[in-house]
């Protein structure tokens, strides 16, 4: 194509001039597969950046604001953070968080009785996580969520609680950006990053409830 | 480092939000002076203090009006939609909107009708009125006389009452069967009609659930052996009541619904409504969430194009093309998702900013991928541009003259393929586009090639923004507003301070309470103009927000763009409009 300037700020593109050899169909067929070979042979010879992931043996990795399945964090003594304040339920947009307060007889603290996350309502936006004034609600960078009844979409406190040692590696979108000292921030398909092998590699569970805790 | 350095030890001592003004646009008083002239000169009333020159017309003098708005230069009719006010008499506003190419100027015209009362349509002067008003008549039952087929556009044909209204009840359910789907029989063009064939006329239904279609869109061609001689195009299978659920939730909680208008290109539409709330609440987001979201609007452009074209050499047949475009697009929602944890839904904006701020290696990896792109674009320009085949497939398929895409209110890159230069980024510069060095390219022909060829070079010009927007760097200093009213405090001083702790449950639990006003605010999105059109209340929700989705103009010309071509030419225009039926259907 020719682009040419037809007044300040706008160019003209004009179709190529298509000569003789370029109306015959073949030779350009030919140009082409001479581009497609290019390829073929580029990826021949550099077959281990191939920009293909071969899902599930190998998974993309994810940068540490993925937004993924949430989780409810616990304090060292074991308690959930959780306070049952309803700012994550008021704050979604998707209407998904299902919250009941019960009260703790000896502390009297506020605490979730039942705290349902409906995973096929969720659209996974983080707002819970940014609403929560608790430090409670993190998300993972689990995206692996398929179930096979729509009532197992339905996530309680029991999927959801993890215990206060749970390693900060798996963790996606949570309200600290920047501290964490790490530099694999996944930008795409290419450039050679590090490629996390699938979960059963490492004898952890490849099922939604990796995650289970408590 | 970005967010920590908003709320400074000093307490917000501005006014609350309730106290407010009503909205004054800044530039109310030119809007006002042009708006003056106008109405003087249609003898209409004014509606003053209005980001646009606002005329209010009474029924009876409308169509006088635009066609006196139409020899006024203004050809290009932008909206048409309502908005229902149940406690006044006369309840419903019909808003339009025309813009004018030669003066670079927008003028908004109210129409305020009751319940029972018709309004004439507008169809017979600007056809690009068309679905405008079927579907202010769809939302709000407003009638228009002598629309030539005014039924039912988003919702089916067995839904009972208008959503948009504000007493509908959302919570109503219509069962569509089979029985009531649209028996759509479309009417023969005037040029096929009294054509003796020896064919026989054939309906094909093509859709919804077509791998051409590309979404859920419905095409209903009759046919003369292979000639389309009349087609009618349906929507609204993948209607999702953006516009009424927007009205249910906070302003911030429809960012994550913006995203899903035009899915390809996100970040545009969650940028274009953060800039319309901004604008209502007369802020601005800071110089460094602006070039990050500059950056990120541009590679969404490019996604954008690189799905359209990528998907169109499919429809054609070339599937190598397809490869080569779709990679560089991973690139880039890996780009999106190393910002804000999603590759294509990436709810990453925030009205007075941005979510979090961009990671550190984010220049590092948008100038790694602006130097990768250029060889995938040169990669399929050598295997198509030159191509035979590709040239019979496309140079005068599905062709629309200038003045034709302009009465039907086209935009973007389908209108720059006439030859029309309109872009908003030139236009009505936002994001500081105006300081950059670049060129709006169009074609001539308004064919399918001449959109091929306009995508393949917005590209390039979408490159040279980000390499000088690179070039530039990231300006210091924070990525929201510092205004406790707007922007959730940082979570180191909700878990320590008490102030703002309550600063952010107010937020959260009362969420932006804008003053009372409306405005609308226009960016280029992949398709064209993506406008927002929201009206304030003062309460925590808006009271209308309207999106002005560039594919919806651009689709209701289809059926008459593919008269007289074969069914591969209609696949072949289809994928070169880029209809995303998620943006059409709302």
């Amino acid at each position: 194509m020719q682009v040419t300037r037809i007044a300040p700020g706008v160019v003209k593109v004009s179709p190529p001039k298509m000569s003789i050899f370029d109306r015959l169909y073949l030779p350009q067929v030919v140009k082409g597969m001479f581009v497609t070979i290019r390829h073929l042979l580029h990826n021949l010879t550099h077959y281990k950046n191939l920009p293909i992931i071969s899902y599930p043996e190998v998974k993309r990795v994810y940068s540490e604001r993925f937004r993924g399945r949430h989780i409810l964090t616990t304090r060292e003594d074991g308690t959930t953070r959780c306070v049952a304040c309803y700012m994550c339920s008021t704050a979604c947009p998707a209407e998904c968080i299902t919250i009941e307060a019960g009260e703790d007889e000896r502390t009297r603290e506020k605490f979730p009785v039942r705290y349902d996350i409906d995973l096929l309502r969720c659209v996974f936006c983080g707002y819970c996580v940014d609403a929560c004034p608790e430090d409670a609600i993190y998300m993972t960078r689990d995206y692996e969520m398929a179930i096979d009844t729509r009532a197992r979409a339905v996530v309680g406190l029991r999927d959801l609680v993890v215990p206060p040692n749970f390693p900060v590696e798996p963790m996606g979108w949570r309200p600290y950006y920047g501290s964490m000292e790490k530099t694999n921030w996944a930008g795409g398909t290419g450039g050679g990053q590090p490629r996390r092998s699938a979960p059963f590699e490492d004898d952890a569970p490849p099922n939604p409830d990796v995650y289970r805790g408590a | 480092m970005s967010t920590l350095t908003k709320f400074s030890a000093i307490p917000y001592t501005g006014p609350a939000p309730t106290n407010r003004e009503p909205y004054v646009p800044a530039n109310a008083d030119a809007a006002d002076a042009r708006g003056g002239e106008l109405a003087a000169r249609f003898g209409a009333v004014q509606e003053t203090r209005q980001d646009l020159p606002t005329l209010i017309v009474e029924t009876g003098r409308l169509l006088e009006t635009l066609r006196a708005l139409k020899s006024e230069t203004f050809t290009m009719p932008l909206e048409c939609f309502g908005v229902d006010y149940p406690n006044r008499e006369k309840r419903f506003d019909v808003v339009y909107q025309f813009y004018s190419l030669d003066k670079n100027e927008r003028v908004r015209l109210k129409v305020r009708v009751a319940e029972d009362e018709p309004v004439p349509s507008g169809v017979g002067i600007f056809k690009g009125l068309d679905w405008f008003e079927r579907e202010a008549f769809d939302m709000y039952g407003v009638r228009f006389d002598g629309h030539p087929n005014l039924r039912r556009i988003l919702c089916h044909e067995a839904f009972q009452g208008h959503p948009l209204r504000k007493d509908y009840d959302a919570a109503q359910r219509w069962i569509c069967t089979d029985k009531d789907v649209a028996k759509m029989i479309p009417t023969i063009d005037p040029r096929f009609e009294n054509v003796d064939t020896d064919f026989e006329r054939v309906t094909l239904n093509l859709g919804p659930s077509h791998p051409a279609t590309h979404g859920t869109l419905r095409i209903v061609a009759t046919l003369d052996g292979e000639t389309i001689i009349g087609a009618d195009q349906e929507i609204g299978y993948l209607h999702r009541c953006f516009e009424k659920m927007s009205e249910t939730h906070t302003y911030q909680q429809v960012i994550p619904f913006t995203d899903r208008l035009n899915y390809m290109s996100a970040i545009i539409n969650n940028v274009g409504y953060c800039m319309a709330v901004e604008k209502l609440l007369g802020i601005a987001a800071p110089p460094r969430a602006q070039h990050i979201r500059l950056i990120l609007s541009e590679f969404m452009r490019i996604a954008d194009h690189l799905v359209c074209i990528g998907t169109n050499l499919v429809d054609m047949g070339a599937l190598t093309n397809f490869w080569y475009l779709f990679q560089p697009r991973e690139e880039i929602y890996g780009l999106v998702e190393s910002c804000c944890g999603a590759r294509i839904l990436p709810s990453y904006t925030r009205i007075g900013g941005l979510a979090v701020d961009a990671p550190p290696d984010f220049l590092a990896n948008a100038q790694r991928l602006v130097n990768s792109i250029p060889k995938f674009i040169d990669d399929v320009e050598k295997l198509v541009d030159r191509n035979k085949i590709f040239h019979d497939r496309t140079v005068g398929v599905a062709p629309i003259s200038a003045a034709d895409a302009i009465d039907y209110g086209f935009t973007g890159p389908c209108l720059r393929a006439c030859g029309v230069p309109y872009d908003v980024r030139k236009t009505n510069p936002y994001l500081g586009y105006e300081t950059y060095d670049w060129d709006v390219p169009v074609a001539e022909g308004g064919d399918t090639f001449a959109r091929y060829l306009v995508r393949m070079e917005e590209m390039r010009q979408s490159l040279r923004i980000l390499q000088q927007a690179i070039d530039r760097g990231l300006p210091p200093g924070p990525v929201i507003v510092d205004d406790p009213y707007i922007a959730l405090p940082p979570k180191s001083k909700v878990y320590n301070e008490m102030e703002s702790l309550i600063y952010h449950f107010k937020l959260i639990m009362h969420g932006i309470q804008p003053p009372v006003g409306e405005t609308y605010f226009q960016v280029e999105g992949g398709n064209g103009e993506l406008g927002f059109y929201v009206v304030s209340d003062g309460t925590k929700n808006p009271y209308r927000v309207r999106s002005r989705p560039p594919c919806f103009a651009i689709y209701q010309a289809f059926g008459r763009m593919i008269t007289g071509q074969t069914i591969p030419d209609a696949v072949a225009a289809l994928g070169s409009l880029n209809i995303i039926a998620g943006e059409l259907d709302r």
